[in-house]
């Protein structure tokens, strides 16, 4: 039954993959897919998208007010396991040999989910190449590393991201602008205390020697460059803009080289 | 360190619960100003209506998942705000007892707490790694529910708030209203369609759902497969 070198088996226990992610198997065909998936990558990425178009079905409620207090307090005295455990929903984490590793890192697309964790230090955003700069050395160290260094290095980036997130959530002041794109698209900004995060979707990819550039718009009107913007799939892309003085954010379309100076009108302004 | 609803000022477009006036939308081809600060009114909402979560934020709520996988309570509240009403709402779906669904999304945002360092965000978002895990909860409960029911032939009343597994699929288009997968689930076929539905909503296997439609396994094996096949193709989903 799991003799996955018998290609009829493997197709068949492909076509459970659909079961394994609604919880529609029974527990004999469950485990066999358990198998073909500590051993196939290309299946658990397989899997990865049928658990995606399962959780669409989930229609976000709000739970019952009383179930805060009470998970929180549970919080307070249960303690975490590590990430090394073996049962995991996600499939195996430490075995990411199905990311595309270094050298893809220097494309187009960026690394996996390097490019979440951007953060433009606006010392240097009158330098419109530093972010390509930026990108090329996150390149350079990803390369020779092994692919779970990678996955630690972007989970402590994430991790780093997400304090500073988590603290400008926290902040009562904070703000979200949310706007159309020009073109295709949606974009927002989370702003507090000088702290951006700006998140768009749904972009289109520019012409053929074009990019989107980021700017920080300042109170009188002018603006500056928070670097240029990398696309991952579905068009995102994200970039943390720390310690800006500014009121928003707005977008362009500049050569891909990046401009001084936005040369074309914004295909979005969020601005506060 | 909580971003409850009443924390937040939002301004946005539709669907954050903001009015349009607060959207700003700018075009190409508008009058030179557009570079000029644009003035928009950022006015403190008493409801928001529904948390940016899922689509507008997906970074932004890995990142705090991660965060939290730290160790320190405090960082959970934020994640407890926003991923909390997704595990709700994916319970719900199976469970349709609020009092059933409140129970599950508890055990679920606790292991979710626990098991944060289980996250991986190459993988998937952290709302669907919630809303996976609160459907297999969820779909256990039936399951061991009607365990229980089929052990004991006599308690087969509405008592539990669990009795129905039948799934009309005609009462799916209200459930639907408002999730991602609204606009795909037109373009399947009606059995295809019909597959998809029963076993999400029903909590069903394979084998309960043919059953169910009276179809052969194999049949409903490949509904299922093609059906969630096109779904993924409309929603843009691809890994990879």
């Amino acid at each position: 039954m799991a003799d996955e070198t018998n290609g009829g088996v493997r197709s068949d226990l492909w076509d459970l993959l659909p079961g394994y992610a609604l919880d529609a198997l029974d527990d004999q065909d469950r485990r066999a897919v358990d198998r073909l998936l500590e051993s196939d990558a290309a299946a658990r990425r397989a899997l990865d998208e049928y658990r995606e178009v399962v959780a669409s079905f989930a229609v976000e409620t709000a739970p019952p007010a009383e179930l805060r207090a009470n998970v929180l307090e549970r919080v307070l005295s249960t303690p975490q396991v590590s990430g090394q455990g073996a049962a995991d929903v996600s499939g195996a984490p430490a075995q990411q040999d199905d990311r595309r590793a270094g050298p893809a890192a220097s494309s187009d697309r960026g690394p996996t989910t390097g490019d979440a964790g951007n953060v433009v230090e606006l010392a240097g955003r009158r330098r419109p190449r530093r972010w390509g700069l930026a990108v090329a050395a996150v390149a350079a160290i990803v390369v020779p590393t092994t692919i779970a260094v990678q996955a630690t290095a972007e989970r402590d980036r994430l991790r780093e991201q997400g304090e500073i997130v988590s603290e400008m959530l926290a902040d009562p002041e904070a703000s979200i602008l949310h706007g159309d794109v020009a073109g295709g698209g949606e974009a927002s900004v989370l702003v507090a205390d000088g702290d951006m995060l700006f998140r768009a979707e749904g972009l289109p990819e520019p012409d053929q020697g074009r990019a989107y550039q980021l700017w920080v718009v300042a109170e009188d009107g002018s603006v500056s460059s928070a670097g240029l913007l990398g696309l991952r799939d579905g068009g995102t892309t994200t970039s943390l803009v720390r310690g800006a003085d500014g009121v928003g954010l707005a977008v362009s379309v500049e050569p891909e080289a990046g401009s001084e100076q936005p040369t074309t009108d914004p295909v979005v302004v969020l601005s506060t | 360190m909580t971003i409850g609803p009443d924390d937040m000022v939002v301004t946005g477009a539709s669907g954050w619960g903001g009015d349009a006036g607060h959207s700003i939308r700018k075009r190409v081809g508008d009058e030179p100003s557009v570079w000029r600060r644009q003035e928009v009114s950022v006015r403190q909402t008493e409801q928001v209506a529904s948390p940016p979560v899922g689509t507008s934020s997906r970074d932004v709520v890995d990142a705090l998942l991660t965060a939290c996988a730290g160790g320190d309570p405090a960082s959970f509240t934020p994640v407890y705000d926003v991923l909390g009403p997704v595990a709700y709402g994916a319970s719900l779906g199976v469970l349709r007892d609020p009092d059933h669904a409140a129970e599950v999304t508890q055990e679920v945002m606790v292991e979710v707490w626990q098991t944060a360092a289980r996250f991986d965000a190459t993988r998937g978002s952290a709302r669907t790694w919630v809303a996976t895990l609160a459907r297999r909860r969820a779909v256990d409960r039936v399951r061991s529910e009607q365990a229980r029911r089929d052990r004991d032939q006599r308690d087969t009343d509405l008592s539990t708030g669990l009795s129905a597994r039948d799934v009309v699929v005609e009462d799916v288009e209200r459930r639907l209203e408002g999730s991602a997968v609204r606009r795909c689930i037109e373009g399947l076929t009606p059995t295809q369609r019909e597959a998809v539905v029963v076993a999400y909503y029903g909590g069903l296997t394979y084998r309960e759902v043919a059953e169910q439609l009276g179809a052969a396994l194999p049949t409903v094996k490949s509904r299922i497969r093609d059906g969630l096949n096109r779904l993924r193709d409309c929603l843009g989903v691809r890994h990879g």
